[in-house]
């Protein structure tokens, strides 16, 4: 124990201060204020954790640092509302998405017969391209020509923000599903299929320009047994679409939320995976070529979103479990509060949020523990914590690291995919959320120690505690000794003052509060 | 005679520096085989580009019958190569027992080799509940050898064994390895030519990045100039 304490003094003396500040922080406002600033700072930290836990483990694991981890909560977001307010254009593009992702997943076959293929200099080096550009084409032909009933950016009566509008009032009226007109379905069907293999192959002979050698590397079946899954559910998704649409809009719009947050999550897993295995695998022995196309890939997600949604801003409303106001609420116990679906609870006397304030906060110490309880006890667990120490000894002992990778990338970002749905009902969507949370996100690693998880966590919620009292102190002011007036920290003051934090913990601790002394 | 590993002829770059310039090692089956050699001359190189963690640029590399250079370093692992590196590489988010975990290659390797494992070193039993950083460089040291036991590995690649233990625990180690040589052929690096004279059958001698000389080590022991000519004092 002792050793403990020697071993861990200036940790301990950090968060002892810090502890100090947050409870002397509860002299200069009501108690209610205090407790309502404390449960808003919290929730936010939650929100920041979930970007900052992968941001975290993929730097620790693979020394890259994801700058293209906020957009990826932005997409995250904007799929979760898409799925949320627009399950007709949900149902509409799972069929060209699955059937252009099946491509994709037979890359390691592809791999494979390349590997197989001995060609001259000159065509291994053009063929790439030529496919690459037929697949565009094919897909230009196809893909485009899906029925898919989307809104109108340029009529008001039909954009995003009505539909939102239309949804928390319970006046949702979707637009009449289009059909195929000049392309029959099985061409479509077919060529877009056909178009993701050709990009795919494009994509993988473009690591096959210098072969020197043949070598017979195995067909992987399972990539085989994969992609004919993703054909079969996206033909099922074809013919059932209608009808899935209509149940879609019958359920309630809590287990629609939830929905939402499962396929942004699992989108947020297979983009992670795409950008992974095609930008950042052949650039791991080039780290600053990897930060460049990270933030390259972090430019291509925002103008994509941009031109898909369209307008800049608008919300997504919160689900019935949390949105209830009518006889009963605020709820006083937690039998009312699930009885009655309060949008409010009354806590110590103050009223709280039951979706910013409470919900968000409990999603996020869920997705603590489970991770926590991932890397502790299960072997890819142990592998990613011996791999952030050392992945060459890891594969040394006969481990696929490259494929770990793959794994903690993947799931870092649908991790932020998932953030992004938690955050929408709260903080609303703009096409500046993802690079705002990704300096607040980085700045709590930098707090908590990089490649620390327990210090991602600590940091987030130092931030979101921060920024969030600091906000209050804004509205009511604090009493400084040295001044006549209260201060009302103005608004440019909050971002500033959690940049101060992090200076202040890291003059003090230069490696971070949880950061490895070597 | 039967070798266990051949490597031929073998190059190896880091960034621009050629380290390995045409390196030649043969591992006759069930020996014990040492790499000897001044700081710098390129042992750990060697070890590191039959594993592929250096891939070597030119040359053939032929583990237990087939080719393996050019492969992923975990691919010519899983063949059944166990590698113990100079510094020990002790994962220290890892308790001792996940230490020895994380190295199974099929379930239930270490409850196969546990009993080999703790015969050789008592001492892991009663640390086995610690975590990786709590250890002393001795019990680190045992722990990288028992790690690279714990997969049915053919060959091991220890390098630098003796490196900053006390004598006793040398001897304690030397004991160690020459018991699991029963098992395992072994090829060792070690700059204590008095400890590889007393553990090993072959040598090789590299200098400047080329194996200069083999054979047995008894002969080269009876040779004083010529180790004192490589390895600078015998």
């Amino acid at each position: 124990m002792s050793t403990f304490l020697k071993r861990n003094r200036i940790r301990l003396i950090m968060l002892a201060i810090l502890a100090v500040l947050f409870i002397t922080a509860a002299q200069g406002m009501e108690g209610s204020d205090w407790v309502i600033t404390t449960l808003r700072g919290l929730s936010v930290g939650a929100v920041i954790f979930l970007v900052a836990a992968g941001l975290s483990l993929i730097f620790g694991l693979m020394d890259v640092l994801n700058l293209a981890h906020g957009e990826m909560f932005m997409i995250g977001a904007y799929i979760g509302w898409t799925v949320y307010v627009r399950p007709d254009s949900f149902v509409d593009m799972v069929t060209p998405i699955f059937l252009l992702v099946a491509g994709f997943v037979l890359l390691p076959v592809w791999n494979a017969l390349l590997d197989r293929l001995k060609l001259r200099q000159k065509t291994a080096q053009i063929w790439p391209w030529l496919a690459i550009i037929l697949a565009v084409f094919i897909l230009y032909v196809t893909l485009v020509r899906y029925p898919v009933s989307i809104w109108d950016h340029e009529v008001y009566a039909e954009s995003p923000i009505t539909y939102a509008l239309a949804l928390s009032q319970n006046l949702l009226v979707l637009p009449e599903a289009p059909i195929f007109e000049d392309i029959s379905p099985a061409v479509a069907l077919l060529g877009t299929l056909l178009g993701g293999m050709v990009l795919a192959l494009g994509i993988a002979g473009l690591g096959h320009r210098k072969q020197q050698t043949v070598t017979r590397t195995p067909i992987n079946t399972r990539a085989i047994g994969l992609a004919a899954v993703l054909v079969i559910i996206a033909l099922l998704f074809f013919a059932i679409n209608d009808r899935l649409t209509a149940q879609l809009l019958a359920t309630s719009t809590t287990w629609r939320f939830f929905l939402a947050m499962a396929v942004a999550a699992l989108s947020g897993v297979v983009l992670g995976t795409l950008v992974e295995v095609t930008a950042i695998r052949p650039l791991y022995d080039r780290p600053m070529y990897q930060i460049m196309i990270t933030l390259g890939i972090s430019f291509i997600g925002l103008e994509m979103v941009r031109s898909i949604w369209g307008r800049p801003e608008f919300t997504m409303p919160k689900p019935e479990l949390f949105a209830g106001s009518g006889e009963g609420c605020p709820a006083e116990s937690i039998g009312e509060l699930l009885a009655n679906k309060c949008s409010t609870v009354l806590l110590f006397g103050s009223r709280v949020r039951t979706y910013n304030e409470i919900f968000v906060i409990l999603f996020g110490i869920l997705v603590l523990v489970g991770i926590w309880l991932l890397l502790r006890y299960t072997r890819i667990g142990m592998i990613i914590r011996a791999g952030v120490q050392d992945s060459e000894m890891v594969e040394a002992l006969g481990i696929n690291v490259r494929q770990v990778f793959t794994l903690v990338f993947a799931m870092g970002v649908g991790l932020a995919a998932m953030g992004g749905v938690l955050a929408a009902p709260s903080m609303g969507l703009s096409n500046g959320m993802g690079t705002n949370l990704l300096l607040l996100a980085l700045i709590a690693l930098a707090i908590g120690g990089l490649t620390s998880f327990p210090g991602a966590a600590v940091g987030a919620i130092l931030v979101g505690l921060m920024q969030q009292f600091i906000i209050k102190y804004g509205q009511i002011g604090i009493n400084l000794p040295f001044l006549e007036e209260p201060f009302k920290p103005s608004p440019p003051l909050v971002p500033a003052s959690v940049v101060l934090l992090m200076v202040i913990v890291l003059l003090v601790m230069p490696k971070g509060l949880f950061g490895r002394s070597d | 005679m039967d070798n266990l590993l051949e490597v031929r002829n073998i190059h190896t770059f880091i960034g621009q520096f050629h380290i390995l310039e045409n390196v030649s090692v043969n591992v006759p089956r069930g020996s014990i085989t040492v790499l000897l050699g001044r700081n710098g001359a390129g042992k750990t190189t060697t070890l590191k580009s039959i594993l592929g963690l250096t891939p070597p640029s030119e040359g053939e590399i032929i583990f237990d019958g087939q080719e393996i250079q050019g492969r992923r370093s975990f691919d010519i692992a899983a063949t059944g190569i166990g590698f113990v590196p100079e510094h020990r590489a002790i994962f220290r988010d890892l308790s001792v027992a996940e230490n020895l975990k994380i190295a199974e290659r099929k379930k239930g390797d270490l409850a196969r080799k546990e009993e080999l494992i703790f015969d050789l070193f008592p001492d892991l039993k009663r640390l086995i509940k610690l975590p990786g950083t709590s250890l002393s460089g001795g019990q680190q040291q045992m722990l990288a050898v028992a790690r690279a036991l714990v997969a049915d590995n053919k060959l091991l690649l220890i390098d630098e064994p003796s490196e900053g233990l006390a004598p006793v625990l040398i001897e304690q180690m030397m004991a160690a390895i020459k018991q699991l040589s029963a098992e395992s052929t072994v090829l060792l690096v070690e700059q204590n030519f008095i400890v590889a004279s007393q553990l090993a059958e072959h040598y090789i001698i590299i200098e400047e990045g080329q194996s200069v000389k083999a054979g047995l080590i008894a002969d080269l022991a009876e040779d004083k100039e010529t180790v004192y000519h490589y390895l600078g004092a015998a």
